[in-house]
């Protein structure tokens, strides 16, 4: 199949990038690119492991094709900690145990960051609500809410 | 206070970092140099002879590099299915190729020419002689006839005296029961203990009914996935999402009748098993397969529809049960016959229907289970296998028990549970439990004494008890010159097990948690593990792990002793110091300095080995109540409250233990409520996560976890598998809240909102 031209800003970094028209971003971040931190759990959309952050919003990377993110800024949960620390959303998700396996854990972390981006102060029900396109097999989300809550604050009170 | 610095007290994991970051690396994050991409060729139908299977069309698809089916296996174990296919979804071929989408488009140019079958997928229509036969025409007898064959066999083999006229008498007999002849069994179970004839008969109250649990799916989140890589010399490195590597390493040995010596079984990162990851034919066999044809490293990786056509799931199970009380509460005798949904193979869990006994004194008791073909994917283990469906059974029974008799729920569970020393039916004596203390633990913490209800809402409770396994492993501690331990070993971690381990070293060796780190060997390297099921891994490798920093610290008061020239008795390890005891002024040796002079030793260095297979495990129980609220229009039921307690023995990680009580209760949660693999005569009908539905954080409040702590004797500070035991009893409860809101007992799960409300129109309510 027929290459196209791409060019994607990744955690900072330009990728030029030649590609299938039939790749999704979370083939070209997984495969081509070597960002294997964002989890494939379904390629439908439905379970949120491949969130990741375009322009600001969180997009399921599984139902976006590679070249229509061409120009545009894509944050994955390989760039978000910075100068050695680890983004606050991270950090609460260790101390409240919001996480056990781990697999859905990235998609949790950036949909929650840009949640809490959008608007920190959402109170719990807003919060699982808004969280509902992610899906955890293992945590019963109670701890999950626990870490975004915490987060939440932290961001709040810091900013 | 604790007695305890580290053991006991909440950590973050030790894979903490790495699991926020993205860094941890699962199945599907390898990807070696010239990795090919794996695709099954699947069947299209439920049921069909396999006519031909022409591979021509896709050979010629430019960057496919092998397709193989069962003839190139050269073992002949079965890996695919040549001339018949049992469910739609069943492995027929397989491609390699350059590029995932390749491997995909030249699997759908394999032609299959199919000659469709008819198709069984009930469990009590597949028992009927009318229904098509998957295994050749293998028959059982039920209960009844089972008996009276019995029966006639023992007299026949009686040859010194004529019994021809009570044989006639009994093959008269066997015709009454002309329904009991059952088709397509693929297992049976039987127990009895006591008379359940003569206790139904001293009973004053005797409820029987019917109770249906789907077929459910683990769903962990990460797909099956398997990275292969067969080198010249025959060496085969598989890289597994697996619960147990060693099992695979043995699993692919004799599928593929390669020797142990030959496979290296590295356990990635496991995104979420829950029983059912420990499977070899899914996708290591074929990975290994296509990896010795291409000469190059194949990842096979099931998508989410394959992992719900041909994952092994949770069986569904039909069981019908008969339980007798008297009216001051006491329970008489319970019997059941279940009939168990194994698929196409045998396998489903069916010595877990015994569990209907729960943790009840009853005096007779009989139990008669079957597992049953139909034309789905096999079954796996999933959380506590077969306990969730026994007892939402035996514990939506005893809720209609309590009220036949007016009894409250707690108080009638209270009066029947067992203590020590009391008889297990069909099954020993009780050691020492905390049945009563975790039940009365989360009644209390829900304020289940002083409960209101509005209209429309409703309580409800139930237990669940289950037992952790234990299995052999294998644990190394090494201490370092700057003082650190490491460990090493050979068992998956199970979301927080390696924390467990490294908590319970530095409580030892008496150290910061934070300077001991761990590591999981391959299966060429590390010590022989059991697989990471059946809540094993914190009591076996926990008890590993204790041998192995007590044959540290021994090798360390031995170093001490010839460093400080002192007699080991007088010498004490704390706070990652040898001292002197009443050394005056006192006198100390650190670890660090000792692991250093070690080095230049006779004995060497500070290696501590630990090595352990068995111990007897304690029950454990798990008590959840829920308070719901059903709304009669739309059916929809609202959970306002989930408390769930369990005794774990001790907390080594309390907010570990809290995580698994909280995850396991959403898991029975979802399978009262929401979860139904669905079939029809063309299979699986919901293979997805839009029509297969699991929780969100939308769907649930905050659940409570409580932890009781009655220690386990055998158990590392006592503590007992955790991770089963929450999945247990919350079928139950949420079918009981559900019944004590509306009125009415739902007895087929899940409870879907269409169900409710056909059940309260059937009851005359209007919706």
């Amino acid at each position: 199949m027929a290459k196209l031209p791409v060019s994607l800003t990744i955690n900072g970094d330009e990728h030029d990038l030649l590609i299938e028209p039939r790749k999704t971003l979370l083939a070209v971040l997984r495969d081509t690119i070597g960002l294997t931190g964002t989890k494939e759990g379904c390629s439908t959309g439905d379970c949120g492991a491949c969130t990741v952050i375009v322009d600001g919003k969180a997009v399921t990377s599984c139902m976006v094709l590679g070249i229509t993110a061409s120009g545009k800024e894509i944050t994955t949960i390989e760039g978000l900690a910075g100068d050695g620390e680890l983004h606050p959303v991270q950090q609460a998700f260790i101390e409240t145990g919001g996480y056990q396996c781990g697999f859905c854990t990235p998609g949790f972390i950036m949909a929650s960051k840009a949640l809490i981006d959008e608007n920190p102060d959402r109170t719990e029900e807003e919060f699982r609500h808004a969280l509902g396109g992610n899906i955890c097999r293992c945590t019963g989300y109670t701890k999950i809410l626990e870490a975004v809550l915490k987060a939440a604050e932290e961001i709040r009170t810091t900013t | 206070m604790s007695e305890y610095t580290v053991v006991g007290q909440t950590v973050a994991r030790v894979d903490a970092v790495e699991k926020v970051t993205g860094a941890a690396q699962y199945g599907a994050d390898v990807h070696p140099p010239g990795m090919l991409y794996g695709k099954l060729v699947r069947s299209k139908h439920a049921h069909a002879n396999i006519r031909s299977i022409d591979t021509s069309e896709a050979e010629k698809l430019p960057g496919v590099r092998a397709i193989i089916t069962q003839d190139d296996v050269p073992s002949g174990r079965r890996v695919f299915a040549t001339d018949k296919v049992l469910y739609l979804g069943e492995p027929i071929a397989a491609v390699a190729a350059t590029d995932p989408d390749i491997a995909e488009e030249a699997a759908e140019l394999i032609k299959i020419d199919y000659e469709v079958l008819p198709v069984v997928q009930d469990v009590m229509e597949a028992i009927k002689p009318s229904a098509p036969r998957l295994h050749g025409d293998d028959t059982k007898d039920g209960p009844n006839r089972r008996e009276i064959s019995g029966e006639i066999r023992t007299l026949s083999r009686d040859k010194e005296n004529d019994h021809s006229d009570a044989i006639s008498n009994l093959e008269a007999e066997l015709e009454n029961y002309p329904d009991e002849v059952y088709y397509n069994i693929s297992a049976e179970s039987h127990t009895e203990a006591g008379d359940v004839e003569k206790g139904f008969a001293e009973s004053d109250v005797v409820v029987e009914d019917t109770y249906v649990i789907p077929r459910v799916h683990q769903t962990y989140m990460e797909p099956h996935v398997s990275v292969a890589s067969a080198d010249s010399s025959g060496k085969i490195t598989v890289w597994a999402s697996t619960q147990g590597p060693f099992a695979i390493r043995s699993g692919i040995a004799g599928t593929l009748g390669i020797p142990l010596t030959q496979i290296n079984v590295i356990g990635t990162t496991m995104g979420g098993g829950f029983g059912g990851r420990f499977g070899v034919i899914i996708t290591h066999v074929p990975a290994v397969l296509l990896s010795q044809k291409t000469g190059r490293p194949v990842r096979v990786q099931m998508t989410r529809e394959e992992e719900f056509t041909d994952g092994r799931p949770a069986p569904g199970c039909v069981i019908k049960l008969k339980t007798g009380a008297t009216n001051d509460g006491r329970i008489l005798a319970r019997e059941a016959l279940a009939f168990w949904d194994s698929g196409s193979v045998s396998g489903a869990s069916i010595g877990s229907t015994i569990r209907v006994r729960g943790v009840y004194k009853i005096p007779n008791l009989k139990v008669d289970a079957y597992g049953v073909h139909t034309n789905k994917s096999g079954t796996a283990a999933y959380r506590a296998p077969g306990a969730p469906q026994a007892i939402f059974a035996g514990e939506s029974q005893l809720d209609e028990i309590a009220e036949r008799i007016g009894m409250d729920p707690v108080e009638f569970r209270l009066m029947n549970m067992r203590e020590e020393g009391d008889e297990v039916p069909a099954g020993g004596s009780e050691p020492k439990v905390g049945y009563k203390e975790t039940l009365e633990a989360v009644a209390d913490a829900a304020g289940w004494w002083d409960r209101e209800a509005d209209e429309n809402q409703g309580w409800g409770v139930a237990v669940g008890d289950w037992t952790n396994g234990c299995g052999p492993g294998g644990v190394y501690v090494s201490v370092h010159e700057d003082g650190s331990a490491r460990i090493f070993h050979g068992s998956m971690d199970i979301t927080g097990t390696d924390t467990a381990i490294s908590q319970i070293i530095a409580e030892i060796l008496t150290v910061p948690y934070e300077s001991v780190t761990i590591r999981r060997g391959d299966t060429d390297s590390a010590p022989y593990s059991t697989g990471s099921g059946g809540s094993v891994v914190t009591f076996t490798m926990g008890n590993t792990a204790k041998l192995a920093a007590e044959d540290a610290h021994r090798r360390i008061l031995e170093l001490a002793s010839e460093r400080l020239n002192m007699n080991v008795d007088n010498l004490e390890l704390r706070d990652g110091e040898v001292h002197v005891t009443s050394a005056d002024p006192p006198k100390s040796i650190s670890l660090g300095e000792l692991a250093a002079y070690s080095l230049s030793t006779t004995g060497g260095p500070i290696v501590g080995k630990g090595s352990f297979a068995r111990q007897a495990s304690t029950p454990a129980l798990a008590a959840q109540i829920a308070k719901v609220e059903v709304d009669p229009g739309t059916g929809r039921t609202r959970v306002l409250k989930l408390v769930a307690s369990q005794d774990v023995g001790f907390a080594i990680n309390p907010m570990a233990v809290e995580g698994q009580i909280e995850g396991g209760t959403v898991q029975g949660y979802a399978w009262a409520m929401m979860e139904e693999m669905q079939y029809d005569e063309n299979g699986n009908v919901n293979p997805g996560f839009v029509d297969y539905r699991v929780p969100t954080s939308a769907d649930l409040p905050t659940v409570e976890s409580v932890i009781v702590e009655v220690p386990a004797p055998n158990g590392p500070y006592g503590a007992k598998g955790v991770g089963e035991p929450p999945i247990t009893p919350t079928l139950a409860t949420m079918a009981n809240a559900v019944k004590d809101a509306i009125g009415i007992r739902i007895s087929e799960l899940p409870i879907k909102p269409e169900k409710v409300v056909n059940a309260l129109k059937g009851n005359g309510h209007e919706a």
